[in-house]
């Protein structure tokens, strides 16, 4: 009797541990099919009509475009509609904003502008070859420098230059733009076709998007999760993570993009091929 | 009497003078056709290198057409070949140079359009791989094909990298592809200078080919 209790009971723990329980095929299940992660999807697309946009910035409220080929600075309404703000710039390219000022390096003549809004200020760096990028944290200030390969830092007091032309680590072939995050520098290293990150003495710390081939980087976002990167002649906006790993390439309704920006839950890209804005949202 | 010859001197004297500062004044008319405006930040470049002449004034490209234009002081009588070096040196191609002179004359580079004699030769097509990276590299690619004679048409797609040749008997697909290395651009059997690849624009530094 003994051992015919001892067998039945070692039979039925063999088959309660040979059996999956439901929870646990579902697990499974749930393992080998993968929900779809979000990502980020096309919501809307704005034509810009005649305006030929290089930098973007949101300030006031509203976004706000440099139109390259036009000389002028425009705001896009709310209701979606564009008002030139300002004209007669030079060639103004990626812009910033804060609180009181949109800042606009104006490539064709070598200043950095100031606008509140309303008047228009000219801030003369003779050191410059064709800003490209300005970008303002506080007091502190970068500028890209076309011609130069150079980034220009300026933590309040006076200005100092990064880098030089080259292809090697903390060199730049013609930057288009920066962004200051913290104690961090990004560069869009336009024609070395990457992202370059340097710390704010000049060293450099990484570099992101070789492997993905890009062709002309010419604009850059970063959030304190993710690098957004437009590149140009490939028609695609790369997503990475701060570590470089590529998270996701969104290709829909680009075409020669140059600029990135996001703005709450939405990122904002501006296609100078197609004269358009396109608006994706993390679904 | 002497009032008179002194009048008359000073009056003479003050016509001179103003010839001369008309003169001065007179701008000659430049129109440059270029092509591979596609990079905005490299076309304005251009603009810009050529606002370093002193006395230039009214710059305007329009990126549709590339037409870029200006006006220039008539007495330094700037040369076709002083701009075409000028756009070259910017990494761009020049198509055409017309100057319309204070004085009322006209130079320009244009050329009547070509009787398609080429037409009437036996075409053969052929499709190489040219590297390049931009509309300013399609530009140069084509013009550097086109300029070999014998080549009745070359398309370059920067997408798949591959130049179409239509090519009459005149001339070999090897012919055409030292002329494209001359101009910067590797091909499979001829490739590029190192000196020639180095100056070219930066977006304009193609991977290059092995």
């Amino acid at each position: 009797m003994n051992v015919y209790h001892n067998t039945l009971l070692v039979a039925v723990l063999l088959i309660m541990i040979g059996c999956d329980s439901p929870k646990a095929t579902e697990k499974t299940a749930e393992a080998t099919n993968t929900v779809p992660t979000a990502k980020w999807q096309e919501v809307e697309r704005i034509d810009l009509d005649t305006i030929a946009p290089i930098g973007l910035t949101y300030f006031k409220g509203n976004l706000w475009i440099a139109d390259g080929d036009n000389n002028q600075l425009v705001k896009l309404t709310k209701a979606g509609a564009i008002e030139v703000v300002l004209q007669d710039l030079e060639r103004p390219m990626h812009l910033d904003g804060d609180a009181d000022y949109i800042y606009i390096p104006e490539y064709g003549k070598d200043v950095i502008s100031r606008f509140d809004g309303n008047q228009k200020t000219e801030e003369s760096m003779e050191q410059l070859d064709a800003p490209a990028s300005i970008s303002v944290q506080g007091a502190r200030q970068a500028v890209a420098d076309f011609y130069h390969h150079q980034i220009w830092y300026n933590e309040g007091e006076n200005w100092v230059a990064f880098g030089e032309k080259g292809k090697e680590n903390g060199q730049f072939h013609y930057p288009t733009d920066v962004q200051l995050v913290g104690d961090k520098i990004y560069v869009a290293d336009a024609y070395n076709h990457r992202v370059q990150v340097l710390d704010k003495q000049g060293k450099w710390l990484q570099t992101i998007g070789e492997a993905e081939k890009m062709n002309a980087t010419t604009g850059i976002y970063v959030n304190d999760k993710a690098l957004f990167a437009t590149d140009f002649e490939n028609n695609r906006v790369l997503v990475y993570d701060l570590e470089g790993n590529l998270q996701q390439t969104i290709t829909e309704q680009l075409e020669k993009p140059t600029d990135v920006l996001q703005v709450d839950n939405r990122i904002y890209v501006i296609n100078y091929g197609s004269k358009e804005l396109v608006v994706y949202e993390y679904q | 009497m002497k009032y008179i010859i002194m009048l008359a001197a000073m009056l003479l004297i003050g016509m001179s003078s103003n010839n001369v500062q008309a003169q001065n004044n007179e701008k000659d008319n430049f129109l440059v056709q270029v092509d591979g405006l596609g990079c905005p930040f490299c076309a304005y470049g251009l603009e810009k290198k050529f606002k370093e002449w002193k006395g230039l004034k009214n710059p305007k490209i329009d990126m549709e057409t590339g037409n870029f234009t200006f006006t220039y002081p008539a007495t330094q009588k700037l040369t076709i070949a002083a701009i075409q070096k000028q756009v070259e040196a910017a990494g761009y191609t020049p198509v055409s140079v017309v100057i319309n002179r204070a004085d009322g004359s006209v130079e320009t580079t244009k050329k009547e359009v070509e009787v398609t004699k080429k037409t009437t030769q036996a075409s053969q097509k052929a499709t190489i791989t040219v590297a390049g990276n931009c509309d300013m590299c399609k530009a140069r690619i084509e013009k550097a094909a086109n300029a070999v004679k014998g080549v009745q048409n070359a398309n370059w797609d920067n997408s798949t990298q591959q130049l179409t040749l239509l090519l009459s008997n005149a001339t070999s697909v090897q012919t055409v592809e030292q002329a494209i290395a001359k101009a910067g651009h590797d091909t499979p059997n001829a490739k590029a200078s190192d000196k020639t690849y180095d100056n070219l624009h930066g977006c304009c530094q193609y991977p290059r080919l092995k």
